[in-house]
């Protein structure tokens, strides 16, 4: 079960994503090469800290609407359901969530930490209060794909909503039922966003839509995606993000074999002709099932049209479609359906394409968890699951092989992905009888390759063995496991002066936002601020005031942070040490080599992406 | 020199009303909308100061913190005595402009205005002037008004009237801690309750003889006429014997520069709608509204039952200043920014 089944209410806003851009630029790390203007917004003339300096990290859910709800017995909610005049909201108890990038060198898998989700009454009051597992975006691609920067980009959020708490929700046959559906304590969460707004100059700067789903979860089952059918698009090298041949993105289908239906998602996968607009005409789309008989002649059984054209329909839906709409599958169907590939199909001006399709086979790997933060001599835990058509691959093949590709450092910033040992993981592994299979990485310390950002980023991709790059198989370049693998640090005690101070100074230029309430590379401010630094660096990682809020600190300068704000001297004051030798150059006169102005004019994202390896090797 | 004669004044029967059922727990809660009324007017000056007036800002942020600590302490009193602080309410908020709640009677209009010297005369010296103010004649009419300081020298009364019998509320309800500056204690019975009201009366307005409170920091009257002075207040070196009371401090210390420039040219009084529905100002405004109307929630169970909330409803309100001082950025016409508007809120639309 997940947020495709009944029960499950779809939801259509705003998001705002306030975060900050300096760090967008790997090279302003260099606390050697900084310079004050790395924190003014862009300009014409000259990228600085890009184009939004004094971003706050803030993920908010605004005017979040509940357009429709489905009862378990996939029937809508009546109107006079008070859900139907309900809203999602994020907290109203603590502040804002906050979205964070994995390393300026892996900004394409940034999480959401701190988000509490609530269905509220129209008066703000709370009717269930979950907590979200903090969780990265995926499949970002060219959802506008006439427009460009940030804006022209498209991805999704998968999880799960935990610690869930009910009010009286008697009132509601939808929150009744949905009450029920989470027993397992779980309930399951998709949203989309799209439309995101980086105009400093526009009205809804740093905002952007977000329409999504909660429905029912359960505990043994993936967190972070739905093991269903998959579909997989053919990548064209004129993408930006991602440009599906068949201008379908990766979509997700699972069939539901007691109401005898289809669900299939298609909220991140259809073009829209205009930044967080409509979709775009593409032909007319139906769902079928590619029947290939013992001589080779494939048949297409149809399973219904996917009516997307409708006014309003993306936000009614949030992109599920259930199929067939106005009938059961028969049991012929099921039975092809079963074996046999799902293909979504265009008919433009009479002609029937296959617009995308599952695999061959219907083979299909995946990491659930995919982005990792670990410390020397830390494991990891992937949790791999292979589907052949949605059921479980027994005993398949699994490689899993270091893939730097999608990474973004290189160029005038340092190398990402160096050296391999910074992790040891089997280079095989085989699944069991539920199509699991479990894989322990192991963290080594990186040796500090890239000098001023601590540790090393690195990606794992597994895949099924007869998928394997150069087979014909259409392959996702998102679908692969990111980690952020730190360095040791050593301080006994800890101290200021060439110890916590270029910690602190790197955070103090990176986000100019905190001047506001202390200077983060003045000790004096430090000292004068002590208690609530204690709170703030102590805090557990899911706690929206963690600091830092980017979450990049390794425990052993966690450890020495807390250490040295704690062990005080006899005036109070936290140990200051020697200062060093006043260095002979200006640090400040060497700016440093930028990523190009233009990519950063036209937003973070799209600048990450353009700064990935595999684009460097093409270059 | 020039001094506020004017005073904030409450309605008699605030005092008289205490003497029927229930009147210690109505008085605390109106003592407890008192103390946050104060906050947004002055939250909004020191918003808008800019980088340029670190001396007032420290000024104001210290006086703030100490209205909060008040707040807190009036809320341990009413739950010490068994009572249960409303905070999440929409008429907990007082409208701008507009009086203060909690039966303030006197002419007094409360604004959110940026800050300026003339802001500091006209409302914050007359919101926190003495009950008895050093250098100027007594208020001596029968009958007259009365001030808060009456109003909490009669809950002080009250309490030690009741005696500990009244002290009926779970300890495990008192919230402690916070930041420095902010150390909230428990109150237990009617010596912490008559320290709270001690701290909070001196705090506000001095002692009768000293602008000191007992922690030895000027009470807030005088921190406020020191910003509007432009000078420190400190005493008099060795003053001869028989020196009025009045005569023993001077405002003759450190200069505190005002750099008018620096402040942000925040609206006057807004309200959602002077914001434009589609525009960065009313989106930021937004969801300050959300984030203060939590400030509220997130206190009020702080207060009622889930006190190691404090930390977290603390940086909720850090949270605040951080879209105030972005808002205070936009421009809204050719002489003005924006500025939060300080409205109950429990959505973010």
């Amino acid at each position: 079960m997940s947020y495709l089944n009944p029960p499950r209410l779809h939801f259509a806003g705003k998001f705002q994503a306030a975060v900050s851009t300096v760090n967008n630029d790997p090279t302003h790390y260099n606390n050697a090469t900084f310079i004050p203007a790395y924190q003014e917004r862009q300009t014409a003339a000259a990228p600085n800290g890009w184009w939004n300096p004094r971003g706050d990290a803030n993920w908010r859910m605004i005017g979040c609407a509940i357009t429709s709800a489905v009862l378990p017995d996939g029937s809508y909610a009546a109107p006079s359901d008070p859900v139907m005049q309900s809203l999602i909201a994020d907290s109203d108890l603590t502040v804002a969530a906050k979205l964070v990038d994995l390393d300026p060198e892996q900004q394409l898998v940034s999480e959401i930490w701190g988000l509490e989700v609530r269905i509220a009454d129209p008066a703000g009051n709370t009717l269930m209060r979950a907590q979200y597992d903090a969780a990265p975006f995926m499949n970002i691609w060219d959802r506008w794909p006439l427009g460009s920067g940030d804006g022209m980009a498209g991805a999704q959020y998968q999880s799960v909503l935990n610690g869930i708490e009910w009010a009286d929700v008697s009132g509601s046959p939808f929150l009744t039922a949905l009450k029920e559906a989470a027993s397992d304590g779980v309930l399951s969460i998709k949203f989309n966003v799209d439309g995101y707004d980086t105009n400093f100059n526009s009205p809804t700067f740093t905002l952007g839509r977000v329409v999504g789903t909660i429905g029912p979860a359960q505990a043994s089952e993936p967190r972070f995606y739905t093991a269903g059918r998959q579909f997989m698009p053919k990548g064209l090298p004129s993408g930006h993000f991602f440009a599906p041949d068949g201008q379908i993105n990766f979509c997700t289908a699972v069939v539901d074999t007691t109401a005898a239906k289809i669900m299939l998602y298609l909220g991140n996968s259809l073009p829209v002709s205009s930044m967080g607009g409509a979709a775009v005409d593409i032909g007319g789309l139906s769902l079928a099932c590619a029947v290939t008989d013992a001589n080779g002649q494939t048949t297409y059984v149809p399973l219904g049209s996917i009516e997307y054209e409708s006014a309003g329909w993306y936000a009614q839906t949030a992109g599920v479609v259930t199929l067939p709409p106005d009938r059961r599958l028969t049991e012929q169907e099921l039975s092809s359906i079963a074996s046999n590939p799902l293909v979504i199909l265009k008919s433009v001006g009479g002609f029937d394409t296959i617009a995308i399709a599952e695999s061959a086979g219907g083979v299909y790997v995946r990491a659930d968890k995919y982005v990792f933060r670990l410390n020397p001599g830390e494991t990891a835990t992937l949790q791999l699951k292979a589907t052949a058509f949605g059921q479980p691959y027994n005993d398949a093949e699994i490689r899993l092989y270091l893939d730097p590709s999608q990474l973004q450092g290189g160029g005038p910033a340092p190398p990402a992905g160096t050296p391999a040992s910074g992790l040891t993981f089997p280079g095989k592994v085989f699944t069991d009888s539920t199509g699991s299979a479990q894989v322990n990485v192991l963290a080594a310390a990186p040796g500090n390759p890239r000098t001023y950002i601590d540790g090393q980023v690195y990606g794992i991709r597994p895949v099924l063995l007869e998928t394997l790059p150069g087979a014909s198989y259409n392959f996702n370049p998102w679908e692969y496991v990111s980690f952020l693998v730190w360095d040791n640090f050593q301080a006994d005690p800890p101290v200021w002066y060439g110890c916590l101070q270029p910690v602190f100074q790197q955070y103090a230029n990176l986000y100019p936002l905190m001047q506001r309430f202390l200077d983060l590379s003045s000790y004096d401010s430090i000292c004068m601020n002590l208690v609530p630094l204690r709170i703030a660096f102590g805090l557990n990682e899911s706690d929206p005031n963690l600091m830092p809020v980017t979450r990049d600190l390794s425990a052993d300068k966690r450890k020495a942070i807390l250490a040295w704000l704690t062990k005080v001297d006899p005036s109070g004051k936290p140990l200051l040490g020697t200062p060093p030798v006043a260095e002979t150059e200006s640090a400040a006169g060497q700016a440093a080599a930028k990523s190009s102005s233009l990519d950063a004019q036209k937003g973070g994202k799209f600048a990450a992406v353009k700064r990935r390896q595999v684009n460097q090797r093409s270059r | 020199m020039l001094e506020q004669t004017q005073k904030l004044l409450l309605d008699p029967k605030l005092i008289s009303e205490m003497d029927g059922p229930n009147g210690l727990h109505c008085a605390l809660q109106r003592a407890i909308e008192l103390e946050h009324a104060t906050l947004p007017t002055y939250l909004y000056s020191y918003y808008s100061l800019g980088t340029s007036n670190p001396a007032i800002q420290r000024l104001m942020l210290s006086i703030i913190l100490e209205e909060m600590l008040h707040f807190a302490l009036a809320c341990n009193i009413l739950n010490a005595i068994g009572g249960s602080p409303a905070i999440d309410k929409p008429d907990f908020i007082p409208r701008f402009p507009g009086k203060l709640p909690g039966g303030v009677e006197s002419g007094l209009t409360v604004h959110l205005k940026r800050f300026s010297l003339d802001h500091v005369f006209d409302t914050f010296m007359v919101i926190e002037a003495p009950d008895e103010p050093l250098s100027f004649p007594l208020l001596a009419v029968a009958d007259r008004p009365v001030t808060i300081a009456d109003f909490y020298t009669k809950i002080a009364k009250e309490i030690e009237a009741a005696g500990p019998s009244i002290f009926t509320g779970s300890p495990t309800r008192q919230v402690t801690g916070g930041f420095p500056a902010l150390e909230i204690f428990p109150v237990t019975g009617v010596e912490s309750a008559l320290r709270a009201i001690t701290l909070i009366k001196e705090q506000g307005e001095g002692t009768t003889t000293s602008p000191l409170d007992e922690q030895g920091q000027f009470a807030h009257y005088y921190r406020f006429a020191e910003i509007w002075h432009g000078y420190r207040l400190r005493p008099v070196l060795d003053p001869p014997p028989g020196t009025p009371d009045d005569q023993k401090y001077r405002y003759d210390g450190a200069p505190i520069p005002f750099d008018a420039a620096g402040v942000s040219p925040a609206v006057s009084n807004p309200n959602s709608k002077l914001y434009c529905a589609t525009s960065q100002a009313r989106y930021l405004n937004n969801s300050f509204n959300y984030t203060y109307t939590s400030l509220l929630k997130a206190l009020h169970l702080t207060f009622n039952g889930q006190p190691s909330r404090l930390n977290s409803a603390i940086a909720v309100m850090h949270s605040l200043r951080e879209l105030a001082l972005e808002m205070m950025r936009i421009p809204v016409d050719a002489h003005h920014t924006a500025g939060p508007s300080f409205e109950y809120q429990p959505v973010n639309p």
